[in-house]
């Protein structure tokens, strides 16, 4: 694949509309209000029949799963027989609206992929029912909560968050931080280390998975955080003093690490999370490219625009570098996807690190050649500047991608 | 209820159009998209298959070249099938040799109902589909603003400068709506992806039965014989404040005798 195909040329002309008529005359709510963005995503959602897909799709998993679990996964089946192109139809939506709102793609991705998607693999058919075709939809917020203010990075070995059996029910202790959707979620999966009371150092404990409901007593969502950028994706805390909660919201009924859950199902999220980060970075990109050669063309000083220098031509030229080589590694995603294949740890963590870098850059140079106008929220290159250097933040810093891919090269 | 939408292919109103020298016509050479004035006459006609509970909608277009671009976006909205006309003897085909054209085709798919749009936002002459109605011998109802079947009958409400008529006719009849009838759906994914494999039926107008001869340059009554550019907006006078900017103002204003 080298360019859309008419088919999904269709698809971006369509959302196009859609993002100007529905997204665009709430930018200055969405990023410089308050204004949660779940009500847009779920008109998108209706729109373009997306939930319908959901269900559709979510009938498919719950019989699959529920014929035993010889239950292959989505990710599984599409390893076997290539997803037909289905990524891209996915991939498509994220890249134009991140030519906007990259916070509405971080919301909605969260809700849909993260939380919902790990409901969904390791969840018991009840399970499934219970939370997981709420989220599919977008009827319902979905939160996905592992980082804690003293392990990020180290996630998994840093974590303090406990569950103690007491009878049939554990209780749950922790503060997560950085959460999207946090605020809002309805629906929270929350991992914790489980605390049997043996002596196994705290680092090695199992990670046991839970889903929580908002309002459940012990169980605190914070305001969202004040922060640089991504204001469309409301971010925050949450605190749990001693919740309690029966077997039935221990993802997949069950203590024992089974292949997909608790450490592997963190773990598993992150192919996927990094192609769509390289998507983000694609839209991003794309968009700060347009306004800047309209910008250089249009700019006059000294008699000439500014278009004609070269320190000018040398950024243009940089950006649509990074365009080309970001369109580039997310074809070659969606191509593998169709061929049944898979990008390895390291490729996605190298599409990562890359895409996140370049949209940075991009976007900071966008906000150079406007000069003045750069740093006012009108012309919105400073918006997109700051929305993309959370790209180098967050599904793993960019220092993490390095030791991934670097890890795998020394192994090899 | 089987509805038949005219819908034609034009070039991108967005890109700058270009004019055949010779001829003057307008060039239909690149890719064709789905005349905006025409999605209204698809949503019209997909809500009133909806709400009669049977039948589909069939979608019938003039173009160049076999181009489909625009076809496919009005079968991802939800019409079932389409039958294009593209035949190399149409190139320079006035109204009349389209609607002669159109009509043989909608013929064929034996509608109750033929939907247009009042005008097509690149010739924009507005006397196509009246014409079609003509040759079949058909009811036309122009202008509407609300398009209803109550049983065997068609009640349009028919915008006018002062208001609205309430019409009532028999069908089968053709009627042109206006931007106001509905609101345009998006296609939805499931139906862009299921376009590609609906059913497009080109034909030629040996296939219609229509003589070359009355189609054509050679059967055009009507010919542009000679295009001008539009004048251009005079630019506004700039006043420089020399202190009696204020004054000059009041005079302009005064010379308007608005003052
Ligand atoms: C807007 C936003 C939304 C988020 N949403 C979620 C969410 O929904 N759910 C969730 O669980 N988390 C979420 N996060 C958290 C995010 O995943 C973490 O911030 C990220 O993993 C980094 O962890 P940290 O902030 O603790 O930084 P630290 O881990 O404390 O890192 C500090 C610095 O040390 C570097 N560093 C760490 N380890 C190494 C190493 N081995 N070698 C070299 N350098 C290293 C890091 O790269 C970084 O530069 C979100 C974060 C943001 C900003
Ligand atoms: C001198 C001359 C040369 C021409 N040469 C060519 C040519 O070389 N090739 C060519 O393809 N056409 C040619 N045309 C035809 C022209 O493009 C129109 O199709 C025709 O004249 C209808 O006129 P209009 O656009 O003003 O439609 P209007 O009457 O304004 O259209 C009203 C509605 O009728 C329907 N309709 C109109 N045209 C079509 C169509 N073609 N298919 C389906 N529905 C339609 C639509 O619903 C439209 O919104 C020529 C016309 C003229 C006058």
């Amino acid at each position: 694949m080298f360019e859309w195909s008419e088919e999904q040329l269709m698809v971006r002309d369509t959302i196009r509309r859609f993002i100007e008529a529905e997204v665009v005359p709430h930018i200055d709510e969405l990023e410089h209000g308050d204004l949660p963005p779940y009500d847009i995503i779920r008109k998108l959602y209706a729109t373009f029949g997306m939930d319908q897909m959901a269900r559709d799709r979510f009938k498919i998993q719950l019989d699959r799963k529920r014929d035993g679990d010889a239950a292959e996964s989505p990710v599984e089946r599409a390893e076997r027989q290539g997803d037909g192109g289905a990524a891209a139809m996915t991939l498509i939506p994220i890249v134009e609206l991140c030519h906007y709102c990259p916070g509405i793609v971080t919301a909605m991705g969260v809700s849909v992929g993260l939380a919902a998607g790990t409901i969904m693999k390791q969840g018991t058919p009840a399970q499934m029912e219970r939370w997981g075709l709420d989220l599919l939809t977008m009827d319902k917020v979905g939160a996905w909560a592992i980082t804690e203010p003293d392990s990020g990075s180290d996630a998994l070995g840093g974590m303090k968050s406990t569950a103690r059996r007491d009878g049939d029910e554990y209780i749950l202790n922790g503060n997560k931080t950085f959460i999207t959707n946090g605020p809002y979620a309805d629906t929270i999966v929350f991992y914790a280390k489980l605390d049997d009371g043996s002596d196994t150092p705290i680092r090695d404990r199992k990670v046991l998975t839970f889903v929580l409901d908002r309002g459940m007593p012990g169980l605190d969502q914070s305001e969202p955080f004040r922060k640089m950028g991504l204001h469309s994706s409301p971010t925050g805390e949450l605190f749990l003093s001693d919740v309690r909660v029966g077997k039935d919201h221990l993802l997949g009924e069950t203590e024992d690490e089974k292949k997909g859950s608790g450490r592997d199902s963190a773990k598993g999220n992150f192919v996927t999370e990094r192609a769509g980060v390289a998507a983000m970075s694609l839209g991003l990109i794309e968009e700060c490219l347009k306004l800047s050669v309209a910008y250089a063309r249009d700019r006059m000083l000294w008699g000439q625009r500014i278009g004609d220098r070269q320190l000018i031509q040398l950024k243009l030229a940089k950006m649509e570098i990074a365009r080309l080589n970001v369109q580039n590694l997310v074809f070659r995603h969606i191509e593998l996807s169709a061929a049944g294949k898979s990008l390895t740890l390291a490729e996605a963590s190298a599409m990562k690190l890359y895409s996140a870098q370049a949209a940075s850059e991009v976007a900071m140079e966008a906000v150079q050649l406007f000069g003045g106008n750069g740093y006012m929220a009108e012309f919105r290159v400073e918006q997109l500047a700051r929305d993309a250097k959370v790209f180098q933040i967050y599904a793993g810093t960019d220092e993490i991608q390095v030791t991934h891919i670097a890890k795998d090269l020394l192994n090899r | 209820m089987n509805v038949v939408v005219c819908v034609k292919q034009i070039p991108d109103p967005a890109a700058p159009p270009s004019l055949d020298p010779g001829t003057n016509n307008l060039i239909r050479a690149g890719k064709l998209i789905l005349d905006d004035s025409d999605a209204y006459g698809v949503e019209m006609a997909l809500q009133l298959v909806d709400k009669a509970g049977e039948g589909e909608v069939t979608l019938v277009s003039m173009t160049p070249n076999g181009e489909t671009s625009g076809l496919r976006t009005a079968l991802a909205m939800g019409a079932a099938k389409a039958i294009l006309i593209s035949d190399d003897s149409l190139a320079g085909t006035d109204a009349l040799g389209t609607a002669k054209v159109l009509a043989a085709a909608i013929k064929r798919a034996e509608p109750d109902l033929i939907l247009a749009a009042t005008e097509s936002t690149d010739g924009y002459t507005g006397t196509t589909p009246v014409q079609i109605a003509e040759i079949l011998g058909l009811p036309s109802v122009t202008f509407a603003k609300k398009v209803e079947i109550d049983g065997g009958s068609l009640k349009v409400e028919r915008q006018t400068e002062a208001g609205y008529d309430e019409v009532e006719s028999p069908l089968p009849a053709l009627v042109t709506v206006t931007a106001g009838v509905v609101e345009p759906r998006y296609p939805s994914f499931k139906g862009i992806m299921a376009a590609k494999s609906k059913p497009v039926e080109t034909l030629t107008i040996a296939d219609l039965g229509i003589d070359a001869g009355q189609v054509g340059a050679i059967g055009a009554r009507q010919e542009i014989t000679d295009v001008s550019a539009s004048e251009e907006r005079a630019s506004g006078e700039i006043v420089v404040d020399e202190g009696d900017a204020h004054q000059r103002v009041i005079q302009f204003l005064e010379q308007l005798k608005v003052l």
